[in-house]
């Protein structure tokens, strides 16, 4: 493909540039025009979305023609291009490293403040719309900047290069890098739009109800994708990495995660500021962290600080990203603080026993959880700072300190979905929660009866069968007196997403008290036990194509179907990828890897095989939490304005 | 709340201070717990099928240099490891150069060597076990025993010119004084 | 409500009984591989960072691996005593839970006075809403409150009269 050297480098260094000056306009346009209201200049603000949007869609087209055509002269083609990556990996190699990823969030980011451009105009009047979209202008500008200096990927590269070595070869065997990053991304990024929001609130005094209740879809869009995300990678750690787990505390999931935390605690918290107009300073702080946990999570990752097998190391970046999260917390800080009086709200939580208390304790311990993951993450950081030496904090702290932050947020989920709004009395309390109690018991029982033991496991099977009582009754309760309709709308579609958490957290206590493992050295047609299984080797084949050479183990488990674990040796980068083979049931998963050293056409083979209960209903609870968020989105039972805020308190009958 | 907000403020300068200072590590000369202490015994073969121990090395200095065929600074330091080896056989007390495999066919290896240069003996580790027990998890590193098998350097990434030979020279004059 | 008040107590009594019983089960043996994932999940791979050598699939990772399987399997050394045979050969960074003495307590520790001082920031916070008494609406907010009454009954009229 004789791609002139560079052309691809030169439009795309071109549309970036054009990015980054519509950028700096934009948000003059934006600043100017709300400060002196003048509609004229407001007018050109949808122009400069329009033109940025359209600088970062051609930007990242110039990158994916160079990466299909695999032009050499650039030097980031030069990293992850390959003639032969199959064409979907190679359109996913754009992402598959520093630059490339950043000018991904260029692109989302640019789509976001063009959608949010198009959303408000019919409100451009209104100031807070104009000071918002400044915000996304300077954050745009940001990253355009940045994708322009220390992460450019249009810089040229040692010329006469004629092939390269292609993607890291995790990222070449499993279709989910197509849509695990991109959906992420989504989420990720899609939590600038409410930030902007909350800081334009705060610029212009107007931090009352209505920004929130405005922006409510965009929060909930941005936090159902950064979760969908979270799910989809450990969907990919459990299917490619081949230790068979899911989450393992590795700095970049921590890096997704904080915001998620801080995200969650959000949604829920701005239910108390809708009703009573309280807790509006934990909100615009729950935002301003959640915001500024992507760009330090960024830091983290990409600075080579923490050094881990996902990051790339590259220096420079570092120092921008920690820049920015300077400037963002900075700025953030000085606006809550100048506008603290009107921050400040009239009333007060009445009773610890009410619902305001119930969120208000849901935000404290998700403060608490975030805090406990940053700390861990950075703490190696801090020792070294210290005293100069390395140490690693890894899964078994996290896992040890998140056991009952788990349990206490398990608690809360079966509670407040029964607890009224204001006060409540115990009895109303002990009424209400009757028949979820019942469902833990059941729960706690069934469990035994299946051989669970151990307290943190049982503990966790016991709130979650009562939460989900809690959860259902709402559901019951809804559908009884609306139909159909009792499933939409915030709080239907919540209790739903509280449902696929419990299936998750459920999951996750059986899976990780409960696995078992075992290596197994099988030879030909003669069959293995371990765990009431059987597994019998028939064959070890070796299949090969121009990218790599595989060898699979064929083994039959059970007598029934037969399973391929397999070592896969990618011969242009030199490195050995173990794929895992899976079977898959509702009750449990048998997880098959291939061990080395293996042959092909051997009789023999070593095999570890692991026993994992219930990680399909990890997946199930995903899609129960997509589902809810989607049905969370629909309006919901319109409110006549005069009409109690909850329903009425039975009178104790005694 | 402004005992709230005044800790956040702390907690969160403090945690910019940290960033700020902390830097992707760039040590060359390592620590080690085996710096001073006896070297780990190292029992195996050479690609040619010879034995080697090192505990049969003592008298002589040994510099083991772990080595990948695939891994990009290692191939960057090799010439600098052929002119070490070169220059040490006009020393009376010349240092023995040995190349430990790590997680690597022989075959990769003796091809490399063929095409690349290097004479010395290159040692198989199946298993890792030499590597663990030098508590080597990347490559390349260099290691250098005196005669009497005690460990005295560790270099861990790519070798600079004349870095090898100025250490070994200088521990040499230590040891006979 | 009597036999409900006992109901529930029952329930919990119920509950209880069973958590005792499960807590003092115990899932059969340990085999060696329980013990090798045991030991490899609390060592740190030497070339990630924060994984687990039971997690990573770093070369580094399974020489140190079959290191361990070695040594379990040969049966001399206990769990602590492999951890530290590796410890002294790679140092302490190979250690993925920090120790709970010096310096490096302070990660476990800060989370747990984290947890004691927002306890006590949220009993404050109570007991003071407790002694303040909320607010009266003041008579520009009942002025307010009449007037969307009034318009709210002035369009349901008009709709009503459509």
């Amino acid at each position: 493909m004789l791609a002139s050297a560079g052309i691809s480098g030169t439009i795309g260094r071109a549309f970036l540039l054009v990015g980054f000056i519509g950028a700096i306009f934009g948000a003059f346009a934006a600043v100017a025009g709300a400060r002196r209201n003048d509609q004229q200049i407001i007018r050109l603000i949808p122009r400069f979305a329009t033109l940025i949007f359209a600088a970062a869609v051609g930007a990242f087209a110039a990158m994916e023609y160079a990466m299909i055509t695999r032009d050499f002269s650039l030097a980031y083609v030069q990293k992850v291009g390959s003639w032969s990556t199959p064409a979907l990996y190679n359109f996913a190699a754009v992402w598959s490293a520093l630059e490339g990823s950043i000018l991904m969030w260029v692109l989302i980011l640019a789509g976001y403040t063009m959608a949010v451009a198009i959303w408000v105009r019919k409100r451009m009047q209104d100031v807070i719309a104009t000071w918002a979209l400044g915000v996304m202008f300077i954050v745009c500008a940001f990253f355009f900047l940045v994708s322009f200096f220390p992460a450019d990927p249009f810089a040229l590269g040692p010329p006469g290069v004629l092939d390269g070595p292609g993607p890291n070869p995790l990222l070449q065997n499993h279709i989910l890098v197509m849509f695990h990053p991109p959906i992420l991304y989504l989420g990720y990024v899609g939590v600038t739009v409410p930030f902007a929001f909350a800081i334009a609130a705060l610029i212009t005094g107007r931090v009352g109800e209505g920004w929130l209740v405005a922006t409510r879809r965009w929060s909930l869009f941005a936090w159902g994708f950064l979760t969908f995300g979270i799910a989809l990678g450990s969907w990919w750690s459990y299917e490619v990495l081949g230790w068979s787990g899911v989450w393992a505390w590795d700095p970049v999931e921590n890096a997704s995660l904080l915001p998620w935390i801080t995200g969650t605690a959000y949604i829920h918290s701005v239910l108390v500021q809708e009703r009573r107009g309280m807790l509006r300073v934990w909100n615009i702080s729950l935002l301003v962290a959640t915001f500024s946990l992507t760009i330090l999570g960024t830091f983290l990752t990409r600075s080579g600080v923490l050094n881990s097998v996902h990051a790339f190391s590259e220096s420079g970046i570092g120092a921008w990203f920690l820049a920015m999260f300077a400037v963002v917390l900075v700025v953030s800080v000085g606006l809550i603080g100048w506008r603290g009086d009107k921050l400040r709200s009239p009333g007060v939580i009445d009773s610890p026993l009410s619902r305001e208390a119930a969120f208000l304790a849901n935000n404290v311990l998700f403060a608490i959880f975030a805090f406990v993951v940053l700390l861990g993450t950075v703490f190696p950081l801090i020792i070294e700072a210290l005293q100069d030496r390395q140490i690693a904090v890894g899964a078994p702290f996290f896992d040890k300190l998140s056991m009952p932050i788990g349990l206490a947020l398990l608690t809360l989920m079966a509670i407040a979905p029964v607890l009224p709004w204001r006060k409540a009395s115990t009895e109303t309390l002990r009424d209400r929660l009757f028949w979820p109690a019942w469902c833990g018991v059941a729960a706690l029982v069934a469990s035994l009866l299946l051989g669970s033991y151990g307290v943190a496991p049982l503990l966790t099977f016991t709130l979650g069968g009562v939460a989900s009582g809690a959860a259902l009754r709402q559901v019951v309760l809804a559908t009884r007196r609306q139909g159909l309709r009792g499933l939409v709308g915030r709080a239907n579609g919540g209790m739903i997403v509280h449902l696929g958490v419990i299936l998750i957290a459920v999951s996750l206590g059986a899976s990780n008290s409960f696995s078992k493992s075992q290596e197994l050295s099988l030879v030909a047609n003669v069959e293995a036990q371990f765990s009431g299984h059987t597994f019998e080797l028939r064959d070890v084949v070796e299949v090969r194509d121009d990218r790599s050479i595989s060898v699979k183990a064929l083994v039959l488990v059970d007598g029934k179907k037969i399973y391929a674990p397999a070592i896969t040796k990618y011969t242009r980068i030199g490195m050995n990828v173990g794929t895992p083979s899976v079977r898959t049931s509702l009750t449990t998963d048998i997880y098959l890897t291939l061990e080395p050293p293996v042959r092909q056409d051997s009789n023999e083979a070593r095999i570890k095989v692991f026993i994992k209960p219930m990680i399909m209903w990890l997946w199930i609870g995903t899609a129960l939490m997509a589902i809810g968020t989607v049905l969370a989105a629909f309006p919901g039972r319109r409110r006549k304005p005069t009409e109690p805020t909850s329903a009425p308190v039975e009178v104790a009958k005694s | 709340m402004k005992i709230v907000s005044a800790c956040v403020g702390v907690v969160v300068a403090l945690l910019f201070l940290v960033l700020v200072v902390s830097e992707p590590d760039q040590d060359i000369v390592a620590k080690s717990p085996l710096l001073g202490q006896p070297a780990p015994s190292v029992a195996s073969t050479t690609i040619d099928g010879e034995p080697f121990a090192l505990e049969r090395r003592k008298g002589s200095w040994v510099v083991l240099n772990f080595f990948n065929s695939t891994c990009v600074p290692c191939i960057n330091e090799h010439d600098l490891l052929v002119e070490f080896a070169a220059s040490e056989l006009a020393n009376a007390n010349a240092a023995e150069l040995y190349t430990i495999i790590n997680d690597d066919s022989s075959d990769a290896v003796r091809e490399f060597f063929t095409k690349n240069g290097g004479t010395w003996p290159k040692i198989t580790d199946d298993n890792g076990t030499i590597a663990v027990a030098f508590g080597v998890a990347r490559v390349p590193e260099t290691w250098i025993i005196d005669p009497n098998g005690i460990v005295r350097l560790r270099i861990t990434g790519e070798l600079s010119a004349g870095l090898l030979t100025e250490q070994v020279n200088r521990l040499r004059e230590e040891f006979v004084s | 409500m009597k036999t409900r008040r006992s109901i529930w107590l029952a329930m919990f009594l119920l509950v209880g009984v069973l958590l005792v019983f499960g807590a003092s089960r115990s899932g059969g043996p340990l085999t060696q591989q329980d013990r090798i994932d045991a030991i490899t999940l609390n060592l740190a791979c030497p070339t990630c960072s924060g994984e687990s050598i039971y997690v990573s699939r770093a070369p580094a990772s399974e020489s140190i691996r079959s290191e361990v399987a070695r040594q379990v399997a040969s049966g001399l050394r206990t769990d602590d005593e492999i951890v530290s045979y590796i410890e002294q050969r790679f140092g302490g960074q190979v250690l993925l839970v920090p120790r709970a003495s010096g310096v490096d307590s302070l990660v476990w520790a800060l989370p747990v006075a984290a947890l004691i001082f927002s306890a006590f920031l949220l009993f404050t916070a109570f007991s003071k809403w407790r002694t303040n008494k909320p607010t009266s609406p003041t008579l520009e907010d009942e002025q307010i409150v009449a007037q969307a009454l009034k318009s709210q009954a002035e369009s349901e009229s008009k709709r009503e009269s459509q």
